[in-house]
Formats: C-alpha cells, structure tokens, sequence
C-alpha cells in the first residue's frame, strides 16, 4: 500500500468521492464530474465497450479502486463477470468479440505506445466504430488512465478492494 | 492531419479542436474542466505549462507542444525557458518548486506507482494538500489528451 500523500478534508459523508481527497478542490470535483457523466451517460459508444477499456486500463495501471468497480449500466448491457475475467493478458486468444479485442488492442496501444498506432489497428477501429465513437473512446481512455493515476499518485488506498457495482456516472448527479 | 475521417462540417481551425468536436458535448464539458487549472489560477502558471509542455514532450505529442496558454505567457515564461525543457534535469534555468513538480510529472507519464514518497513530499511541501490535488487532476488531462493527440494523430496547431 502508498501511504497516503494529501489529508482527505474533514467530513461526515459517506460518499467515497466527497470523502476523498478530491474533495479539496470542489469547483474542479463539479467540474469533473460532469466530464465524467456526460461521458458514461450522454455518450454515442455503448457503455459496455467503455467498461470493457475502463477496466483494462485499470488493471494496466494497478488501480485497486478502478479494478473493483463495476458499473450498473454496463452490466445491463450484458458485460458479465465471465467477460470481465477475460480483460487479460492473453486476451487475443479469448473468446471475446472482435469488436471487444479491438477495444482493448486500442487501449493497450494507447498506454503503451500512444504513437504508434499502425494501420491495421485503425481499420479495425473504423470497422467497428463511426468516426465520433472513436473520439469517445479515445477521450474515455484518456480520463480512465489519468484518473487511474491520481488514485495511485495520491495513495492511501489498500492493496485490493472487493469487487462491487456502482451506479453508472450521470450529469446531473442524482441524489 | 488525424487519420480518422472528418465531416465535412468539421471546419474548425485548431486540430484538436476539429477531431474532438465530433463529440460537441464531451467536448465542452472538457474544455469547462480543463480551463479551470488556468482561469481559476488554482497553481502558478508557469509551473503548469511547464509540466504541460514537458509531458507532452515525453510523449511526442505535436498538438500541445506547439500551442502556449496564455496565463503563462502573461505571467513572464519565456520561449527560452522553454527550450530549456529538455534539459531541465542539468539546467539553471528552473527553481526548486519547478523541479519538484517536472519530476513528479515525468513519474506520473512513466509510471505512476514509481512515483516516491520524496518525490511526493517535495510537491506537496511546495504546492500544500490541495495545491496537489489540483496539480495532479492537471497532469491527469496533460497526460491522457497528449496521448488523445497522439493516437488519433493530431497535429500541431498553425
């Protein structure tokens, strides 16, 4: 386990998000989380697809948070667990769909090698998404990725974190 | 140019701004949170767009090596200053908060869990709790929308 690098604010909540540290920045945790609803629940790509790059990533960087969460509205959508456990090394010779294995060739390139995607990696994109779903997919790994890294950056989580469901993130926020 | 094939009402001038607003929604509430770290001057400009630019080095990335955000320009940084990023490990040309803070970022591009309780420690003794949150949430957008511009090949703005 990092330690813990910032103090999370004094508070009562019981809300992980108002409890943490980002909570030391509210006009940019508002800001964020609008970003972050707008993209799970006013997107064009399906949210299973985002889950499917969410949780690879997650499990790239060794975010113990990210890895634990699964998403309500991606799970409607048919992402089981039984996918999930295939989000591994290895995954090409899995049974996931083409179009899955296009997902996560995407994000693997994208934190490993973000220059050099090559073409075949684009035709497949383009084979299996329109032009603006790829924009989403891009700006959706983006955010995963960076905050992945702010949870690892700023420490203090435990080593491993059940695995739980979560609401999907929706702008406005719904108490 | 972007390999992704664009509309023909994609007729925004800057690069970056053509490919992303193909998603005019995402795109917006992105460019709300980003300006945030700028306009609410939560961190010193200079040292903002110095970790910016030097992410964006350490990955390659055209789009936001080529533009300069203006809070930093208007706080003093200079052109030489910049081309002094490379070398910033063996150059004078940077204080100890500027240190401290190109150091953690280069960690964070790197590999986030590399990064060391002293490394920590020395941005958070110069920036303060939520000087680092912010500092942090910053180098979240610079990494991750390096790399957007990188993948989908988007090039430097004229």
């Amino acid at each position: 386990m990092i330690a813990a690098r910032v103090k999370a604010p004094a508070t009562r909540s019981a809300d992980p998000i108002q409890a943490s540290p980002l909570a030391l920045q509210p006009e940019l945790l508002q800001a964020f989380l609008r970003l972050y609803g707008t993209l799970w629940s006013h997107g064009e790509l399906d949210q299973a697809s985002k889950e499917l790059a969410r949780i690879r990533n997650a499990r790239t960087i060794d975010c113990p948070i990210c890895k634990a969460i699964r998403f309500k509205g991606a799970r409607e959508e048919g992402l089981t667990e039984d996918i999930v456990d295939q989000i591994r090394d290895g995954y090409q010779a899995s049974d996931l769909s083409a179009r899955q294995k296009t997902v996560l060739r995407y994000v693997d390139a994208f934190l490993a090698s973000p220059g050099e995607i090559g073409e075949d990696l684009r035709r497949e994109l383009l084979a299996h998404f329109t032009p603006s779903q790829v924009v989403e997919l891009t700006a959706a790994v983006a955010l995963f990725m960076g905050f992945s890294k702010i949870a690892v950056a700023l420490g203090g989580l435990p080593d491993a974190i059940p695995v739980h469901e979560q609401p999907t993130p929706a702008w406005p926020v719904t108490p | 140019m972007s390999w992704l094939p664009l509309p023909a009402t994609a007729t925004a001038r800057d690069p970056f701004d053509r490919v992303f607003a193909l998603r005019p929604n995402l795109f917006e509430a992105w460019r709300d949170f980003s300006a945030l770290f700028w306009t609410r001057r939560l961190l010193d400009p200079v040292v903002l767009e110095l970790c910016r630019l030097r992410v964006a080095q350490l990955l390659g990335a055209r789009h936001p090596q080529s533009v300069r955000t203006p809070e930093a320009q208007a706080a003093g940084l200079s052109e030489s200053r910049i081309a002094a990023l490379t070398s910033w490990w063996t150059s004078d040309a940077f204080g100890e908060t500027e240190r401290a803070c190109l150091r953690f970022a280069e960690q964070f591009v790197l590999d986030a869990k590399g990064i060391t309780d002293a490394d920590a420690a020395a941005v958070v003794g110069a920036l303060g709790d939520a000087g680092t949150v912010a500092f942090v949430e910053a180098l979240a957008i610079f990494d991750g929308f390096s790399r957007f511009c990188c993948s989908l090949d988007v090039g430097a703005s004229r």
